[in-house]
Formats: structure tokens, sequence, C-alpha cells
């Protein structure tokens, strides 16, 4: 990686000094993709009974690919997005590498995604990986970028989620040990910050112990050194137990924060952490009957690279996340330095064709005395960021008729609302391939800062005939009033078309106008702006 | 150009992959250990050479997952005795995964449910989103993946499972 990108730099410089060759040679990478892309197509084109036969071409068995490309054009801002993903992997016995290579030309304009770069193509993940051993004794080494999540990521959680443009990988070396039920994991690594560059150096360990079968402890230590000499370190802690027995199992996680310069500067060296977080879960459950209850407490745990733009930690939101359109939009995200809270989630099944399911959940900030308060050096009183009911019950009343009905209520402090949802979703199968569903979703919103009232209507018609033919028309309503007597409507609509070409591609088209939003994956948020125009995506996989 | 370039030979990669007889395997299943719900280890090459070996990467806040897994309940307990293995395996993160094992009890699924907290196996067989299911042929080779799920698709994977089980 390190060399492509210095190939890049020097390219610059080979481009002034033969400018009539700027235009062709603009993007190395690119052209590599294209290569790359070209003898997929060679090889995948011999046939298979005669790979065996000849040495050349012939696919090999450990090697796998996939590219994920999506592309938008916004007729009204006259703007393109062309985004592209390419992974190539290989495995040969206990070996394995890969490469993810990524094009974005033109990149997404949002600044938190494109990273300051408008067009590039580049190597962005590489790794060479030795698995040694068996199943449960023996020693894994991943040198080159990695992901890693150690319990449930109060301490540290590194992952990739396209959907929110999330990918806080790191570059460097891990290493894991198993035996005799101890499993060690020790790694020292850079992820790239909003510029894109790798700065700041992070070690952790983890070591797991699984030795009397009811119980499984863990702990983990992980620092943060920034590039600059002067600033101290940053390191969390955490001790974690699961006890698991009968119908009940738990998960208790302790975690502490410790940085040298906070701690003289803002406590004079009188308290030793600066920072502490809980996060505890109890499920319980006895026949058709589930229960789950979590809590959470976060004060000042954001574990962050020195510029504040990596976040290395993202524990449990603890929040309600919803598979339709209209309880996603006022979304709250995840603030691991200032949270407590907790959920209560039950499901139950009548019987095979009948299931209940209900949730509430809590978010409040912390009280002035907590470590978030002390050390920001702010006094705010407790309140509530955001309150979630939701209760859904499915009921099959024949082969060729489901029906979901669901309730959601919210409040949410970011942006100060008030939100009643009911949805209603109805399946209808006929000829054992077909199914029309339909969904519709009705949204009164208040505004709690203006006392604005407004509604939004959601209906969407789906057919689907298996296995590779899907189309969804999804259209929405917004009705507001901002003063008594004069009605404001805006409407959004778009038609989505997808197929499958065999077990191989999938591909989806979608035309039309959608309302901005929020998309939210555990409190993480991406905002997408309106859009009026097409979309296109493509997954092709091997 | 550079998009319609891209996509010319996506769309002839597509169509060269489409036109391959897929239930002979191209690709190989990338071996996987994984925690089971009671926090044993599975390692997919220990369990290859018995019968086809279907992997459903679902989770549990995926309505369609649900649907899907229902379905291969039925084909597992037609199958299980034949060779057969499933392995149903949750991509809930750190967010839901408290909510697996009470789901999976609640619902009776007698099929064995891997962790994958931090989607490390979807990773390897590029399971993008979910539902995401995958059949292995008995020496490991995937001949079939299948991305979403909807009312019908079970039928295609039940043809393939009982073909495989009678090779």
């Amino acid at each position: 990686m390190i060399f492509l990108k210095q190939y890049s730099n020097r390219y610059v410089a080979v481009n002034q000094l033969f400018p009539k060759s700027k235009n062709r040679m603009k993007n190395p990478i690119y052209f590599l993709y294209i290569i790359i892309l070209t003898l997929l197509l060679l090889i995948i084109n011999q046939p298979i009974n005669a790979q065996t036969e000849s040495p050349w071409l012939t696919w090999p068995q450990g090697l796998g690919f996939s590219n994920q490309l999506e592309y938008s054009y916004n007729i009204d801002t006259k703007q393109e997005i062309f985004e592209n993903w390419l992974n190539l992997d290989y495995t040969l016995g206990m070996f394995s590498s890969g490469l993810r290579l990524d094009v974005f030309q033109p990149n997404d304009p949002d600044p938190s995604i494109s990273r300051g770069k408008d067009k590039f193509a580049e190597i962005d993940y590489i790794y060479f990986k030795a698995d040694i051993g068996e199943k449960n004794e023996g020693i894994s080494v991943t040198g080159g970028n990695f992901y890693t999540l150690f319990g449930r990521g109060m301490v540290l959680k590194s992952y990739e989620d396209r959907a929110i443009r999330i990918d806080n990988n790191f570059l460097g070396l891990k290493v894991t040990g198993k035996y005799d039920g101890f499993v060690l994991t020790g790694l020292s690594g850079m992820a790239a910050n909003s510029n894109n560059e790798r700065k700041d150096i992070l070690h952790a360990l983890d070591l797991e112990y699984r030795g009397w079968r009811p119980l499984k402890v863990g702990a983990t230590v992980a620092s943060n050194l920034s590039p600059s000499e002067e600033a101290a370190r940053t390191t969390l802690a955490s001790l974690r137990l699961l006890p698991s027995f009968w119908n009940i199992d738990m998960y208790a996680e302790y975690t502490a924060k410790f940085n040298e310069d906070i701690k003289q500067s803002i406590f004079n060296g009188s308290e030793s952490i600066v920072g502490q977080g809980f996060y505890g879960n109890l499920n319980f459950y006895f026949g058709s009957l589930s229960l789950l209850g979590e809590y959470k407490y976060y004060d000042n745990i954001a574990f962050t690279s020195q510029d504040g733009t990596i976040f290395y930690n993202t524990p449990p939101s603890v929040r309600l996340e919803y598979t339709y359109i209209l309880p996603n939009r006022h979304p709250s995200p995840l603030n691991q330095a200032d949270e407590q809270g907790f959920q209560l989630a039950v499901g139950y099944n009548l019987s095979d064709d009948t299931y209940l399911t209900a949730a509430y959940t809590q978010t409040k900030t912390l009280p002035p005395s907590s470590y978030y308060q002390r050390v920001s050096q702010i006094n705010i009183p407790v309140s509530t960021q955001l309150k979630e009911f939701y209760v859904s019950g499915q009921q099959n009343w024949s082969e060729d008729l489901t029906t979901i009905a669901a309730l959601a209520y919210n409040e949410e402090l970011a942006t100060n609302t008030k939100n009643i949802t009911p949805i209603l979703e109805n399946r209808f199968y006929f000829g054992e391939v077909n199914t029309i569903k339909i969904i519709i979703e009705h949204q009164h919103a208040t505004d709690r800062t203006t006392t604005e009232q407004y509604y939004s209507d959601v209906l969407s018609v789906e057919y689907l005939r298996s296995p590779g033919f899907s189309v969804a028309v999804v259209s929405e309503l917004q009705t507001k009033e901002p003063e008594p007597g004069r009605t404001v409507r805006k409407f959004w609509g778009f038609i989505q078309t997808g197929y499958k070409f065999g077990g191989h591609t999938d591909i989806s088209l979608l035309v039309g106008t959608r309302q901005a939003g929020n998309i939210c994956i555990g409190g993480v948020c991406r905002y997408e702006p309106a859009f009026q125009g097409v979309e296109l995506k493509l997954l092709t996989r091997l | 150009m550079k998009i319609l370039t891209t996509l010319l030979l996506l769309f002839f990669i597509s169509a060269s992959l489409h036109s391959q007889d897929q239930s002979k395997g191209i690709r190989k299943g990338p071996n996987f250990k994984a925690e089971n719900l009671d926090g044993d280890l599975v390692e997919l090459n220990a369990e290859l050479g018995d019968g086809p070996v279907l992997l459903s990467f679902w989770a549990t806040w995926c309505k369609p997952c649900i649907e899907e897994l229902k379905e291969y309940k039925k084909i597992y307990e037609d199958y299980k005795d034949k060779g057969f293995k499933m392995y149903a395996i949750s991509t809930d993160d750190e967010r839901t995964v408290a909510k697996v094992k009470p789901f999976v009890k609640s619902k009776n699924f007698m099929f064995p449910v891997l962790l994958d907290t931090n989607s490390d196996i979807a990773r390897l067989y590029y399971a993008q989103s979910v539902p995401y299911s995958v059949i292995l042929d008995k020496k490991g080779l995937i001949i079939y993946s299948h991305l979403g799920y909807m009312r019908g698709d079970e039928v295609k994977v039940k043809e393939i499972i009982s073909s495989e089980i009678n090779k």
C-alpha cells in the first residue's frame, strides 16, 4: 500500500515532466483496477472442465472476488457520484491474503466520506494472514490491514460498514493465540484519520478465559499514542464477565479511562481515572417467551485519536433500530462521552403464526458530577436525550397472507420532536414464487420548540418474484401547516427494480426522488441529502 | 468513459459467471472458526465431508432473514440425518448480539447458530447484506449463493441440497 501511494505521489512528478500524457496517466490505480477486471474476465471464460488440463488462466479454488459498484446522478444538483470497491482474496491452506481496491471518481462530496479527495483510486486494505494450529489451540498472525472487536466494543471496535461509509481499519500487526481455554490477542496499528493519514499508534491486548463452562471472563487494555510528543497517551482498560446458566445469560463490562494530561490539568492529580463506563445485559428465555434488559453508563469514555477524528470504540448504543422508513427519521446519534440509559424488550410467540414484540428504551445525559462535565468544565442538568417505545404483532392468517401491525413512539432531543408512527404491512403470497408487499406508514411529528405539527405518509408497494426479480414503488407525502389555514405539501416518489444474474450478480436501479434523511447503524449516522435522479447498484461476487 | 468501461467489464464478467455451471463450484469456501451459542468453537473445515453445508447469514433485526430461517428450519429437519449440515451465522454486532440467543430459543430453531459479531465471516464470503445464503458441497466448494430472500427461494435451496445428498 505504501509503495502504491508513493507510486501515486511520484506519478504527479511524471505528469509534470510529460504534460502531454497527463490525461492518459492520471490514475494508475484505476488502470490497475481495469487490468484486474480484464484478467478476471479472461480467467472466468475458460471452461471449468478445462481448468485441470490447462495450467494457464485457470481459476484457483482459493481465489475469491467481489465488486460493489454504486453510481448516482442527481438531476437537481447535476452531481455525479461513482463509488466502487473491488475485493480480491486468496486462501492456500493455513495462509490467506487479500486486498481491497477503492475507486471513487467522483467521490461523495460529503467531507466525512470523501476525506478531502474528489477523484481517487487506491488500495485501501491489504493483508496477509497465517492461521496455524487446531480449532481450540493455535496461533493466528495478521499483518497489514485488519479489523477487530473486543467484548462489546467498549474499548475497541474496528470495522467497516459501507452503508454509513465507516472504515476505521488498522494498519499494523495482530496476533491471536489460543491455549487451554485462554484466548490472548495483541495488536499494534494505525487507523486513518479524516485526512486519510495514519498518525496515531494504538496498542491493545485482550485476554479471554473460559475454564469453567458457565462463566467466561475477559480483560482488555488499549492505549493510543499520539504523534505529538507533548501529549500524554490515552488508555482504556476494561473487565468483563459473561455468566450463563439455566435459561439466563448475563454480560457485564466495566471500563476506566486514563490520561495523565487531564488528570494533572483538570483534577490536579487527585483522581486517577478521567472517565468510566458500564454496560450490562440480562437475558431470560423460557419456551416461547424471551426477555431482554440492557443498561448503559458511558461517562467520558469516547476513545479517539489525538485529532478526535477516529473513534476506536463503539459501545452498544441501547437504541431501537427499525426496518421501516419513518421511525428512522429522527435518529439519536450515540455519544460515548455522555449517556446513561436502559432498554427492556419482550418477545412472545403465541403460536407458530402469531408473534408479539415490545420494547422501551431511554437515554439521558449525565449529571454535573460526571467526569464528562468536570473534564469539559460545564454544568448542565440531566436531560432526556431519547425515549422510544415500539410494539408490533405479526399474524400469519394463512399460507397466502401475513399482516404486521406496529406502533413506534419516540421523543428525541437533538431535533426536539415527538413522533408517533403507526405502521401496517400486508404480504400476499401467490403461485409459490410471487409476493406482493404493501406497507403503509404514517407519522405525526410535533416540533416541541415551535409546537408546529406535521404529518408524513409513506406508501410502499413491492412485487417480488423468486428467485431474481423485484420492483418497488415508494411514495412519500409530507403535510405541514406553518400557519392555520395554510397547508404545504411535498411529495417524493421513486421506483426501484432489482434483478439477479444467476448466483453471482445483483443489480438494482432506482429512478425518482427521495426525501433527505439519516442512515443510522448502532447510533453511528450518515446524512443522505434529498435526491432526484438515477441510482445504480451492481454487486458481483464469486 | 471510465464509468462506461467499468460497467461494460462488469457486465461481461457477470454474463460469463452466469453462463458457468454453478453446480460444479469454482471457489472453495474459506475456512473459519466461530463460537456457537454455548460458547463452543466450530470450525468449517472440520464439518465438511459428510454432505452439503448451508451457511445462512442473518440478523435479529432483519425481517426477511426470519422468514428465510423459518423455511430453512423445515429443510434442516428433513435432511439433518442425511449428512446435511446447516449453520445460521448471526451478523448481529455489539448492539444486538444480546438478542440472538433469546430470539433463537423463543423461535425454537434447532440448527446450530454461530456468532459473527464483527462480520469477519461475512467479509470472507462477501455477504454485503443479509439475508445471504451459501451452499458448499462435500468438498467445500461454493455451489450456490443468494442475496436476499423472497418466498420461493427455498425451493431452489432444497433442490440443491437434495441433489447433493443423492450424489
